[in-house]
């Protein structure tokens, strides 16, 4: 299921000027379909540890910069190892 | 149970400043999200977490340190976050995930190269996303079938064919109606969840439906046609001599298409009904009629 622009709005109580500047950094690249933006659950999620990374945890915005990026790379790698061992288990049976 | 203060590794005097930078030099370390393979992490940031929102509070912290309340008892319950890691997870297609971080390993010749060019490839024609809709039909469309619009949230609309005979709660797959995909990989699918408006007329059970259809005395006793309602049209009934409230009549093949071919039926449960006012001429024919006393009980057990 995917939230429209003003349902994640409503749902994650951020203001437009934030969530426009997250959008515009590319913290959060929602789906687009004729012309609408679509939060997905992995949006949403994102949305909640980049709001905890600023007020938990008293990261600025570069700081979240460079997390995220990190971040994007580990699971990148996280992804890659997971679907070698899927190829490793196929070509055992 | 430790207590809060052992948890965030700070003295019982520390001062409000010191409690929040012993949590958020923990809470970064064990940050699920952080830690996205550590099971154990999580345990672990739950625990800091809780003792942090113990101390943090003033009052809740005076009220421990009186022994008032225990380190568990203050904590609530947490709440249940779907952390990132779950959907960032190799099993949910990440969007996000990002191949910079071992693309040098991609450019050799060998076997693990082959394999992490492959799986990359994989990503970029990723199928799109299935969609879930909810769409509710009349009771006799369901049985005859019809075309219905889907408004969807981004204002397009899809056109849906409701099958005959479909039921209440039955998932339809539009193929290709889904969120788009990437690169090669084709849209996602469409499934609609139909859930059919019950006709106060009719009530169906498998392929078979029941309909309950008032009759005049004069049709009860003396039998005649009657116009019977099908979910495919008025239908007229021949409906035999000295029929009874609860007769049950078969329309045969007015029901339900089948799986494999063919229809359900349809009953007829006849209900006899006296006319609506009081009518002096039936008063005195039932009054003077022999066998008026005869007793619709007869047989019961209770």
């Amino acid at each position: 299921m995917t939230m429209t622009k003003q349902e994640f709005l409503t749902s994650s109580g951020l203001k437009v000027k934030v969530l426009e500047f997250w959008l515009e950094q590319r913290w959060l690249v929602p789906q687009e379909a004729a012309g609408e933006l679509h939060f997905r659950d992995i949006d949403v999620a994102r949305a909640q540890l980049i709001r905890q990374l600023k007020d938990d945890f008293g990261a600025n915005d570069a700081g979240i910069d460079v997390i995220l990026h990190l971040m994007d790379q580990l699971h990148g790698v996280r992804q890659a190892l997971a679907e070698l061992r899927e190829e490793a288990r196929r070509d055992r049976s | 149970m430790r207590s809060p203060y052992e948890v965030l590794g700070v003295a019982a005097t520390a001062s409000a400043a010191e409690i929040q930078s012993a949590y958020r030099k923990l809470a970064k370390k064990l940050h699920p999200d952080l830690n996205p393979g550590d099971k154990a992490a999580e345990e672990r940031f739950k625990e800091v977490a809780g003792a942090y929102d113990l101390l943090s509070d003033a009052d809740k912290r005076k009220r421990f340190d009186a022994g008032e309340i225990d380190a568990s008892g203050a904590e609530k319950p947490p709440p249940q976050q779907h952390y990132y890691r779950h959907y960032a997870g190799a099993d949910h297609g990440n969007p996000y995930a990002d191949v910079s971080g071992y693309a040098d390993f991609m450019d050799g010749e060998d076997a693990f190269a082959e394999l992490l060019r492959r799986s990359q490839q994989a990503r970029a024609n990723r199928r799109g996303q299935d969609l879930h809709y909810h769409l509710t039909v009349d009771f006799v469309d369901s049985i005859t079938g019809a075309t219905k619009r889907l408004n969807l949230p981004d204002g397009s609309t899809i056109d849906v064919t409701i099958p005959p005979g479909l039921v209440d709660g039955q998932t339809l797959r539009l193929k290709g109606k889904g969120a788009p995909g990437t690169g090669k990989g084709g849209a996602g699918d469409a499934l609609i969840e139909v859930e059919v408006r019950p006709d106060r007329r009719f009530t169906r059970a498998g392929d078979d439906i029941t309909i309950e259809v008032p009759i005049s005395l004069t049709q009860a006793v003396l039998g005649g046609e009657v116009r019977v309602p099908t979910p495919t049209g008025e239908v007229s009934m021949r409906v035999p001599k000295g029929a009874n409230t609860d007769t049950k009549l078969r329309l045969r093949g007015k029901g339900a298409p089948r799986r494999g071919g063919g229809h359900g039926d349809q009953f007829v449960s006849l209900k006899v009904m006296l006319p609506k006012a009081p009518d002096p001429e039936l008063e005195a024919f039932v009054a003077g009629w022999k066998d008026k006393d005869y007793d619709p009980r007869e047989g019961r057990t209770s």
